[in-house]
């Protein structure tokens, strides 16, 4: 699929689904999106520069985050990571997701590298996509930025 | 049989770590391009396959490719590119610097399996190739 306007929910929802399966073994069932706080929260950022410029922007809690991570690098589920595993492993989370959102993009584009940091509030439900990670929501938001 | 994983996320690393050490290959790991020349440097029994990620910092997948293929004793290892850059152009431009296979992220462990199979890389059990 190759789309020529920026990124749309359908195209991040079908990421998330084959991100999931392959790296989660998981089925990412959607949820609804919902705004509000992020009691311990993390965010991941990644750039996308080129036909389309905007940023990819995941929002989990770290409860989710850390059994991710600990899916990810084969630990335990109850196991408690280490923040830079947990923070690399949702990082290269959106990486993935980025690398396939902007492969259906027309047009040279270009990834730029995950930045993860804490968060504390969840974006605008309008823009974004919501799954379930083991029942709690991961949201992925679509941000259009300006050449 | 020795592989070498380059990406400079960890929990990757441990995804392909996980599936060519239950193939049987011994592996070890660089989180750019730059300290995979260190690694390599420093090993006297070469890997039979590099896995290259394209996006790292220092130095990119595809300049580590270049700088594999401009050494001649580095010539008979096998470089596949691991990567979500999933263009045409892309790929096209990574084998022409010399990588011989190409997975795009996210994969399944049968996925690279496959990969290793047409690469002709099976570890003898027990052997060391």
């Amino acid at each position: 699929m190759t789309i020529t306007t920026g990124p749309d929910t359908d195209l991040v929802q079908a990421a998330l689904e084959q991100v999931w399966e392959s790296m989660l073994y998981a089925v990412a069932e959607p949820v609804p999106s919902t705004a509000g706080a992020l009691a311990n929260g993390l965010e991941a950022t990644i750039t996308v520069s080129g036909a389309w410029n905007g940023e990819l922007r995941l929002f989990c809690d770290a409860g989710a985050a850390s059994q991710m991570a600990a899916t990810m690098l084969g630990a335990p589920a109850d196991e408690e990571m280490p923040e830079l595993d947990v923070h690399d492993a949702v990082g290269e989370i959106l990486n993935v997701v980025g690398g396939s959102v902007k492969g259906a993009l027309e047009g040279e584009s270009r990834l730029g590298l995950p930045q993860v940091r804490p968060a504390t509030s969840l974006p605008d439900p309008a823009d974004c996509v919501a799954v379930s990670w083991r029942g709690a929501p991961v949201y992925v938001q679509i941000v259009s930025l300006p050449a | 049989m020795r592989a070498l994983i380059v990406d400079d996320s960890r929990a990757m690393r441990r995804i392909v770590g996980r599936i060519l050490t239950e193939r049987g290959f011994e592996t070890a790991e660089a989180a750019d391009g730059q300290e995979a020349i260190a690694v390599l440097e420093s090993m006297d029994d070469l890997p039979a396959v590099a896995c290259i990620d394209w996006n790292m910092p220092v130095m990119d997948g595809l300049e580590l490719v270049t700088a594999i293929r401009a050494r001649p004793e580095w010539r008979d290892i096998t470089l596949m590119m691991v990567t979500t850059e999933s263009e045409q152009d892309r790929i096209v431009r990574a084998l022409a610097a010399g990588a011989h296979e190409y997975l795009i992220k996210p994969f399944t462990p049968d996925a690279l399996v496959e990969k290793l199979d047409l690469l002709g890389l099976v570890p003898t059990p027990g052997g060391v190739a």
